[in-house]
């Protein structure tokens, strides 16, 4: 029994040429969308990591002392860690106003604790001062309030500016292959006639050249995303190698199951889109026939 | 007000009542045209090139639709019908291009065979058939050749048993002899004429070798300026 060619011919130069444009877009598009969620969860992280930490100021009292506060305040409710810093921490932290020489020896430091607050339980300011007061210890509880302001502000601006351009960008790769796949298809208009005057029905020309588009948007799709896996998995391993500030700087990609759906979606929406253009582009061509 | 007109007597294959077309906003290509090919008759169209022979075959074979006028086929107005009822008269027509319209990636057997694949039906079913009508023209040495691997006469046989693969009511040959040498030519011509003697199809001819219509001696109409006349033997019309 002989085998059938396909109906439509093996793809030529014009379909190499939308199979890049296809990948590419679909690269961009995907490693935007992953990188825009990747940045803004770090940048959300940092400001949980602001906003869960207060910093307890203790004066004119002796490190004995402040060791035995420090053990109070994390046995409260909502505390997940207190630690009393050393005097070495605390001249690095001051390090920028008084310089690498560090502290004049005679020069009184308070005692500073880092609390690592519980963010889902009640405020636990309330009861770091009533331990304050029960050791009779003058002391300020500082919650960064104003900077975690600022960096909620930041973030929101993150966000919109963040998906507004993969929107932005989702959106142009959608035109562009619908455009090309209009302009690869039209190089194949001697085929949808001759397959009308051989008495094809509209829908059946139609369901054709869209499945062509559909398979080929897809493949491009799936390496454009691929593409943009390998430079995720790149990140991630430079961020999980760099152990300094700068893996701070790093957009925060887990490769999780939200960021596995961006690299799914990516081939599918391209192959809707180029499945689409195809099938209206085919119908419309079939409409200036009779 | 336009009239729908039932014509339960008309056994003609093709009619055309009054038909006019212009291409955009020119000057009509075609003018009230009248003309009837009865079920089974073989005719010439004749005239020169850009006269409107192409644009009136067009016509008969769905392509396009008039500007005004009615073209009725089997019988049936089609001014009327929509897309997906046309198909089913499409199915009934083979057509003849001068530039064979072949598609480059199918070889001859599969080039013959479109028409049924589009038609749903399965290589099972008409392989045969397929090969009977490529020996039938001649080519069954060809079978696997593709458009480019074959002559301009070839390409034209395989154009021809494309369009007759469906057994079609009628058949419209746009100058079906106009790349091929004279021998080709008179070869091509004695097919339709036995197709049309032995399945009784009615078989349109477009041609600008009048030596042809001459030698043939069948009906012939010329057109002019978008006018059709009945062509008389010897050439007046």
């Amino acid at each position: 029994m002989k085998r059938e060619s396909p109906l439509l011919p093996e793809s030529d130069a014009r379909e190499a040429a939308l199979f890049f444009v296809i990948g590419a877009l679909c690269f961009l598009a995907a490693l935007a969308a992953l990188t825009t969620r990747g940045t803004y969860a770090a940048a959300a992280a940092w400001g949980d990591q602001i906003e869960g930490e207060v910093t307890v100021i203790l004066e004119g009292t002796d490190r004995r002392i402040a060791a035995e506060v420090t053990g109070e305040i994390e046995n409260l409710a909502g505390i997940s860690q207190a630690r009393l810093l050393s005097r070495e921490e605390i001249e690095d932290l001051l390090a920028p106003s008084f310089g690498p020489g560090g502290l004049p020896e005679g020069l009184p430091v308070p005692m500073l604790i880092a609390v690592q607050v519980d963010m889902d339980t009640a405020d636990p300011i309330p009861g770091i001062e009533i331990v304050l007061g029960e050791f009779g210890v003058a002391g300020e509880v500082g919650t960064h309030a104003g900077f975690a302001a600022h960096v909620q502000n930041a973030l929101a601006v993150l966000r919109l500016v963040g998906f507004g351009a993969v929107g932005l960008l989702v959106a142009t790769a959608i035109a562009v292959i619908a455009f090309a796949t209009q302009a690869a298809l039209l190089a194949r208009r001697d085929i949808v006639n001759v397959l009308h005057l051989s008495g094809a029905e509209d829908r059946f020309i139609a369901a054709l050249f869209a499945r062509r588009f559909w398979g080929l948007a897809t493949q491009a799709g799936t390496g454009g995303a691929l593409g943009a896996l390998m430079i995720t998995a790149l990140i991630v391993f430079l961020a999980s190698s760099s152990a300094g500030a700068e893996a701070e700087l790093l957009p925060r990609l887990s490769l999780d199951i939200w960021d596995i759906l961006i690299l799914f979606s990516t081939p599918v929406a391209a192959g809707l889109a180029a499945r689409a253009a195809a099938r209206l582009t085919v119908l419309r061509a079939l409409k200036e026939v009779r | 007000m336009s009239r729908i007109r039932f014509d339960f007597e008309d056994n003609s294959a093709v009619r055309l009542d009054g038909v006019s077309l212009s291409y955009g906003k020119n000057e009509d290509i075609l003018r009230e045209v009248d003309l009837t090919l009865a079920q089974g008759s073989f005719s010439f169209l004749t005239g020169s090139s850009g006269a409107g022979k192409s644009t009136l075959l067009k016509l008969m074979y769905l392509a396009l639709a008039p500007g005004r006028g009615d073209v009725c086929l089997f019988g049936r107005s089609t001014r009327l019908l929509k897309r997906r009822d046309l198909v089913g008269i499409r199915r009934r027509i083979g057509v003849v291009f001068q530039e064979f319209r072949l598609l480059n990636h199918l070889n001859a057997f599969e080039n013959v065979a479109l028409p049924l694949r589009v038609a749903g039906q399965k290589l099972a079913s008409y392989q045969n058939e397929v090969e009977d009508l490529l020996r039938w023209v001649g080519l069954s040495e060809r079978i696997g050749a593709r458009p480019s691997e074959l002559s301009g006469g070839e390409q034209q046989r395989v154009a021809i048993a494309r369009a007759l693969i469906n057994k079609p009511d009628l058949l419209i040959a746009d100058e079906p002899t106009g790349n091929v040498d004279p021998e080709m030519s008179r070869k091509i011509l004695r097919l339709f004429m036995e197709l049309n003697k032995r399945f009784g199809t009615t078989v349109v001819i477009a041609t600008h070798d009048l030596g042809i219509v001459e030698e043939f001696n069948r009906p012939a109409y010329h057109i002019q300026q978008g006018r059709l006349r009945a062509r008389r033997k010897g050439g007046a019309t």
